[in-house]
Formats: C-alpha cells, sequence, structure tokens
C-alpha cells in the first residue's frame, strides 16, 4: 500500500537529484601520496600522566584484590616437568574436572592442560588470587571434546611420550614410552569406545604439539576460563572450610 | 609476490600521475600545505591491546617494558599537536589479556580509549567475551563509534549500539571508515554472541567500500578489520579481502597479532592499491599513515593515478 504512494516520489526524488549531484559532484582531491611508520612505545618515550591519574584508582583496587586471600593449601606445590606426576598438576586437573561436572557429568577425564600451561608454583599457606593469575595467566577456556578410539590413543601415546601431563581421572603407567595398564574414570581403558574429555581451546588447537583434538566426534564450548574455574574451586573450598591438600596418587607412574 | 609488489611500486612511481606527485614531493611541500593545495592526512592506529593498560612487567618476558596507554597517550597528544587532521583507530580485540579486564569488565579501556580521543573502533572476537551484555554495559564510557558492518545485531542487546560506518570530515577531505568482523562460530562461545547474524565479510566490505566511495563520495576509504592477516587455509583474511575487492585503500588489520616490517600493498580488483598494516598487539606499537591529497582545479581526472609510496615520513 505504501509503496505505491513511494514509487512517484523515488521518480520525484531521481529528478532533483541530478541538479544537485552536479553541483556536490563529490570530491576536488586526489591521492598522491602516502608516508608510512611506525612507533615502539618503549621507555624513552614520555608519558601522560593526566591518563595515569585516570587508571591509578583502578590499579590500586586491582592490586588489593590480586592481594586477596581465597584460600588456603597445606603442602607448596611445585612446578617440576620433569617428574610423571606432581602436586600442582594434581591439584589443577582435578579441580577443573570436578568443576567440569557441573555442567556435563559425563566426561570420562580430563587434561586440563600440558605441562607448559602451568607456569609457576602456588605457594604453601595463603592462596592469593595473584597467585592463580600467576599459575594461569593465558584466557584459555575449558572445552569438553567427544573423542574417537584412535585419537584417545593418540592422546594416550602423547601422556606417555612426554612423561606424564596433568590428567585427572585417568590413571597409567608408562613402559618404554607407551601407556599401559590405563585406567578411566576407574574402568580399564577399552580401545574401542568413545571418550569424553574436558581440555582446553589452547590444547585442542593443537597447542604443545598436541594433535589428538583435531577430528572430534563432538566439541563443545563451555564459555568458561580455566582460570575463573580455579577461583570459584578454591573459594568454593574456603567457604566450605576446607584446605587444599592435593596428593600423590600414583596417578601417573614411570618404569 | 614480493617481486611484483615491487615492480609495481616502481610503476607507480613512474606513471603515477607525475605532477602530483612533484608537487607531493616537492621540498617546498609545507607552501602547498599552506596554500590549501595540500591536504595531509594522518591515520595513527592500534590493534589488539588486549587490556594492556600498563607496559608489560619486568619479568624477563618477550615484551618486557613495552606498550602503555601512557605513553601512546602522550605521542598521540604530540602528533596532535603538531598534525592538524589526525585520526585515530583501532581494529578490536580491546578486552581480555590483563586482569584490569577481569575485574573492570573493560571499562577502563574504553574509558581510556575516549580520554585518548578515538575515533572509532571495531569490534574483535574478545570483545565477545562477557557476552553482548558485557559489551553493552561497557558503551556508556565511548565516546566513540563502534564500526561493524558485518555482524547484525538487530536481535540482540547491541541493536542499534553500532554503525556499519562513519563518514568522517577533516578540511574538505571525506573519509569513509567501516569495520569488518570475523567468524564468530567456533571461535567465540555460542551463548557470547547470541542471535548476532555474521554476514560475508568480502560480500560486505564491498557494497560497503561502494557505497562510501561511489555514493558518498569518500576520497579515502578505510576498514577496520578483525579478519587476521593471512593463513594458510584460503580462510577470509586481509589479504584476501584486498585482493577481492575493490574501493579499499586501507586495511587497519588485527586479529593474527601479526608484526609487519611495513605495511604490504596488494593490488585490488581495479588494480589500484590497497594497503595492509597491523601493529602487533598489546600496544606495543602505534601505526601511523599519512595521506596527502592535491586539490585539483577544473575537470576531476577520470583514470585515477597510482600514488607514491614511502615508508619513511617526510621530515
Amino acid at each position: 500500500m505504501i509503496m505505491l504512494y513511494i514509487q512517484p516520489l523515488r521518480k520525484y526524488l531521481a529528478l532533483t537529484a541530478i541538479p544537485f549531484f552536479l553541483i556536490s559532484c563529490g570530491s576536488n582531491y586526489k591521492l598522491v601520496k602516502s608516508n608510512r611508520t611506525e612507533y615502539k612505545m618503549n621507555g624513552e618515550r614520555a608519558v601522560d600522566s593526566t591518563l595515569i591519574k585516570t587508571y591509578l584508582p583502578y590499579k590500586i583496587k586491582m592490586e588489593q584484590e590480586m592481594n586477596t586471600v581465597i584460600g588456603h593449601s597445606e603442602v607448596l606445590m611445585t612446578k617440576n616437568d620433569k617428574v610423571p606426576e606432581n602436586l600442582l598438576r594434581n591439584f589443577f586437573s582435578d579441580a577443573l574436572f570436578h568443576e567440569v561436572l557441573k555442567y556435563d557429568p559425563g566426561v570420562d577425564f580430563a587434561m586440563p592442560s600440558t605441562n607448559g600451561g602451568l607456569r609457576v608454583d602456588i605457594p604453601k599457606g595463603e592462596v592469593k588470587m595473584s597467585n592463580i593469575f600467576e599459575v594461569m595467566p593465558f584466557e584459555n577456556e575449558m572445552m569438553v571434546f567427544t573423542l574417537g578410539p584412535s585419537d584417545v590413543q593418540n592422546l594416550l601415546n602423547f601422556i606417555a611420550r612426554t612423561g606424564g601431563q596433568p590428567v585427572a581421572g585417568l590413571r597409567m603407567k608408562i613402559v618404554n614410552d607407551r601407556p599401559t595398564e590405563v585406567m578411566i574414570n576407574g574402568k580399564p581403558y577399552d580401545p574401542t569406545r568413545n571418550y569424553k574429555i574436558l581440555t582446553s581451546d589452547y590444547v585442542a588447537e593443537g597447542g604443545d604439539n598436541v594433535q589428538s583434538f583435531k577430528k572430534p566426534i563432538e566439541r563443545k564450548i563451555l564459555g568458561i576460563r580455566m582460570r575463573d574455574a580455579l577461583i570459584t574451586y578454591i573459594k568454593e573450598n574456603q567457604a566450605a572450610g576446607k584446605t587444599i591438600n592435593p596428593k600423590l596418587d600414583g596417578r601417573i607412574t614411570k618404569d | 609476490m614480493e617481486e611484483l609488489l615491487k615492480i609495481n611500486r616502481r610503476n607507480f612511481l613512474k606513471t603515477g600521475g607525475m605532477a602530483a606527485a612533484a608537487v607531493a614531493l616537492n621540498l617546498n611541500a609545507f607552501d602547498a600545505i599552506a596554500a590549501g593545495d595540500l591536504v595531509k592526512l594522518t591515520i595513527l592506529h592500534t590493534n589488539d591491546v588486549h587490556s594492556r593498560i600498563e607496559p608489560f612487567p619486568m619479568d624477563g618476558s618477550k615484551h618486557q617494558g613495552l606498550g602503555g596507554t601512557a605513553r601512546r597517550s602522550a605521542l598521540i597528544n604530540a602528533i596532535r599537536e603538531k598534525e592538524k587532521n589526525v585520526l585515530l583507530f583501532d581494529a578490536g580485540d580491546i578486552f581480555q589479556g590483563t586482569p584490569y579486564f577481569n575485574k573492570y569488565g573493560g571499562e577502563l579501556e574504553i574509558k581510556l580509549m575516549s580520554e585518548m580521543k578515538y575515533d572509532a573502533a571495531t569490534m574483535g572476537n574478545h570483545d565477545f567475551d562477557n557476552g553482548l551484555e558485557g559489551f553493552y554495559k561497557q558503551l556508556p564510557h565511548a565516546n566513540f563509534p563502534i564500526l561493524c558492518s558485518n555482524y547484525d545485531f538487530s536481535n540482540t542487546i547491541l541493536n542499534k549500539s553500532t554503525l556499519p560506518y562513519q563518514v568522517f570530515k577533516k578540511q574538505g577531505i571525506k573519509i569513509g571508515v567501516f569495520g569488518i568482523g570475523i567468524k564468530l562460530k567456533g571461535l567465540v562461545g555460542d551463548r557470547n554472541y547470541g542471535e548476532t547474524q555474521f554476514l560475508d565479510p568480502i560480500e560486505t566490505a564491498n557494497k560497503t567500500a561502494n557505497l562510501l566511495k561511489n555514493d558518498l563520495k569518500c576520497d579515502l576509504v578505510i576498514c577496520l578489520s578483525h579478519l587476521g592477516y593471512r593463513y594458510d587455509s584460503n580462510r577470509d583474511s586481509d589479504q584476501v579481502l584486498a585482493r577481492n575487492t575493490r574501493n579499499i585503500d586501507l586495511i587497519i588489520g588485527g586479529h593474527t597479532h601479526t608484526f609487519m616490517d611495513q605495511p604490504e600493498d596488494i593490488q585490488n580488483l581495479d588494480g589500484k592499491i590497497t594497503t595492509i598494516n597491523q601493529v602487533g598487539f598489546a600496544g606495543i606499537n602505534l601505526g601511523r599513515l599519512d595521506y596527502y591529497f592535491e586539490r585539483y582545479k577544473g575537470k576531476r581526472i577520470k583514470t585515477a593515478a597510482p600514488y607514491t609510496i614511502s615508508d619513511q615520513l617526510d621530515s
């Protein structure tokens, strides 16, 4: 109905547009030259103190929060990549495995990071927010993958070949760099079935040369950062009056 | 490819509107600028700043001590004092990367950009990290437009919060700027982009650039892109965008955190120059491109001549 009125109007507009177009006739400029450069923001540059004034209150408040104690640990968790199993890895993997089960109870086991992804020790005693940011400075997210038999085998081989990685819900004995006596979620590993695995977007995309997650049967983005999940886990323990007390349970041993 | 570009550049120099080039290269360019015959436009840009408010800490990491908004702001102020026509853009991933984002949700990042007088920015995938609501919440702190031409936010909270493009006017020069975003599916959690409709970047870019150059008569068309510089596969990238479009003069890129030795000049579908530039990430660098426009009297020359390019500023 409205179109009927617009049609003649359009013609009218088109006619009046012509003289207008001739007058305004676009640009009177022509691009003749382009020069380019790049400035490095290093310590030799002046600073704008007005801007610092804007962010200083934010900085102070943030640093206070970073110093907030969110939990307590009974033990020092050392980053030591030369052993098949350590407290830092066990704590990290168990915490995230616990968290992911809230969203997907069907997850069979977890390799939420590689050894390289865990950056520093977590101290004995007070655990501050900053400790968690330091151990997990990256913005990686939890992902749940369903893998077919060959990819699961590939992942188990990777864990064995590299002498152990952060895992939960998984046990193995590494013999001659190969996985043996593998148990998943309390049951013997079945090389014919699919498994549901928690990992990170970083690992899944081939980080640290993990190639097992490239052709998943199913891939689920949870939209939850690993660090946030870790903080939730620690805070929940603290709220329940529990300290963090990871143990070596022989989940991965090496010949 | 490198060789081809070099040859092309030489050709530009040879055939590129000698009269115009002479004016532009003249030592008395200042006189020409003073007389209004030559207009200089300065484009400054960042990408993937990722909440890097302060320089990287001195912890032995690769980029320690580099970056920082206070330095960038001081430099931008100094350039604005010297230059008449300055535009400042960001190619997305403003959010995420330091606890500032985790704590304040991007408020400080946007506030500081407003204080530095950014003229426009586009959205990167990490700007969806707190969902559409998370981004929407920070918009009151922005006194610059967010440009997205290939995200249709009609059915989301961001409806009418972004613009597909914006035309800036500087001393008679019209600069058309639009934003192009990366495919969100698989990169951003589904919940975080909700009902956002993703439109084909190349097709949308072509349409928008045509509108800006030919209908709105912009002298320069700039695309703020978060597609990424280039990939091994034939995924959409800035290189793919440059080769398969018309009417884009400059692509200010992001996403791949690419440190380029110098901007890359690619021949677009019209055989004209589309320049791509990206300056790493985290505000480690500030990119700058000066464009010189010559005012012509009388009839407009139908076949636009190529222009001269130098990876050095005029002193």
